[in-house]
């Protein structure tokens, strides 16, 4: 038993519960051994200090039970309240949405088309030329005295002169 | 806006009568009224529970703002948990594995105390080392100051160690819990417990050891590694 150190006895089980045999071989062997005599002296300590610590208890309080519940209702009233928010803005995100996707309608079916006549209309207007004058002559089709317009002119009066 | 009914007597009557038909039901009677909106068989749950819980929060704390903080954290978890409670368990049990993650949880997010050795120890901590070093363990015949003076220490020597140790410790050794009921209440293994224990144990002795001015001794596993 002298060469046997009680270190693994102490430790495997709390103290109170080692058994009388094992507390005589302890004790048997802390005599010789002054190492294993501090820890059996410490870990003996140990035990008397946890059961002291065990001594002390609170009690609740008078108040305790209003209290759990007023956060409690606190809870609830919040969780309830954040629902409604998330419910609010996602309603509020799902109509802008669709606002968006009616303004984007409206913009690619409807606005091109009235741009489209207006400028049109507003092209024929501006020009006065024929197909085949356009055609004679493309690129100077506003110039008031262009190729097309003389050649007409010319053509007119070979018709006046055979009649 | 203030509830209307509070201003009506008979708003009061109605819930004595409650709270004394609570008193008769059962713990899972008392569950399921509450799970379906009733307060007040909430409310007979703390009256019934509540003392367990602070003694078991106290074990962990000694101000008792943190343990009435636990203590109210452990029943609004409760209350949001109550559909876990099927009654195959007792409720005292479920309420206790609450308690006891509630308590390790508010362990874990403390700030671990660093190592207390001799120099740290006030006068009456250092006399009532000495006095209970001859002292056998079984005895005890301390005042209410002495015993406070060792619950003060007891807790400033736990908080250096770590929140799974104190849980043990405290479980196993101080409560006198068996491993199978700490396993039923941590949800650890029973090897985990049990290395758990050991381990927290020679931390325990190590630091005592420390506080005697004595150099501890190593664990047998250590010796084994030294040879």
């Amino acid at each position: 038993m002298k060469d046997q150190h009680i270190i693994s006895l102490i430790e495997n089980t709390s103290f109170g519960s080692i058994s009388e045999s094992d507390l005589q071989k302890i004790k048997a062997h802390a005599a010789e051994c002054d190492s294993c005599e501090s820890a059996y002296a410490a870990a003996r300590l140990a035990a008397v200090m946890l059961r002291e610590r065990t001594a002390e208890t609170f009690e609740p309080s008078p108040f305790f039970q209003t209290r759990v519940m007023a956060h409690l209702r606190e809870r609830q009233a919040a969780n309830t309240w954040s629902w409604d928010r998330i419910w609010r803005a996602a309603g509020a995100l799902a109509s802008s949405m669709v606002a968006t996707v009616a303004a984007l309608a409206v913009l690619t079916f409807v606005i091109p088309d009235v741009s489209n006549t207006g400028e049109l209309v507003e092209a024929s207007a501006r020009n006065a030329y024929s197909v085949e004058e356009v055609i004679i002559n493309p690129g100077d089709s506003l110039e008031e005295d262009s190729d097309g317009l003389i050649l007409k002119t010319l053509y007119d009066a070979a018709e006046d002169t055979v009649k | 806006m203030a509830d209307t009914r509070l201003r009506h007597p008979q708003y009061f009557d109605a819930r004595r009568l409650l709270s004394q038909s609570h008193e008769q039901a059962s713990d899972l009677e008392l569950a399921r009224s509450a799970r379906a909106g009733d307060e007040s068989a909430f409310e007979e749950i703390m009256r019934r529970y509540s003392p367990r819980v602070f003694r078991f929060a106290s074990r962990f704390f000694r101000q008792r703002s943190l343990v009435e903080e636990a203590a109210q954290e452990v029943f609004l978890k409760a209350f949001t948990e109550l559909d876990s409670f099927a009654g195959r368990g007792s409720m005292e049990g479920w309420l206790t594995r609450i308690t006891t993650n509630t308590c390790l949880n508010l362990l874990r997010s403390a700030k671990r105390r660093p190592e207390l050795t001799v120099s740290n120890l006030t006068e009456d901590e250092t006399a009532w080392l000495e006095s209970n070093m001859g002292a056998a363990a079984t005895e005890r015949h301390e005042s209410s100051e002495r015993s406070l003076v060792a619950a003060d220490l007891t807790d400033r020597v736990l908080h250096t160690l770590s929140p799974d140790d104190q849980l043990v410790l405290m479980l196993i050794d101080a409560e006198e819990n068996s491993v199978k009921d700490v396993v039923k209440i941590t949800g650890w293994s029973e090897s985990k417990v049990k290395v758990q224990a050991f381990r927290a144990r020679r931390r325990m002795r190590e630091a005592v050891e420390k506080l005697l001015g004595r150099k501890p001794k190593a664990s047998a596993t250590a010796q084994r590694v030294m040879k």
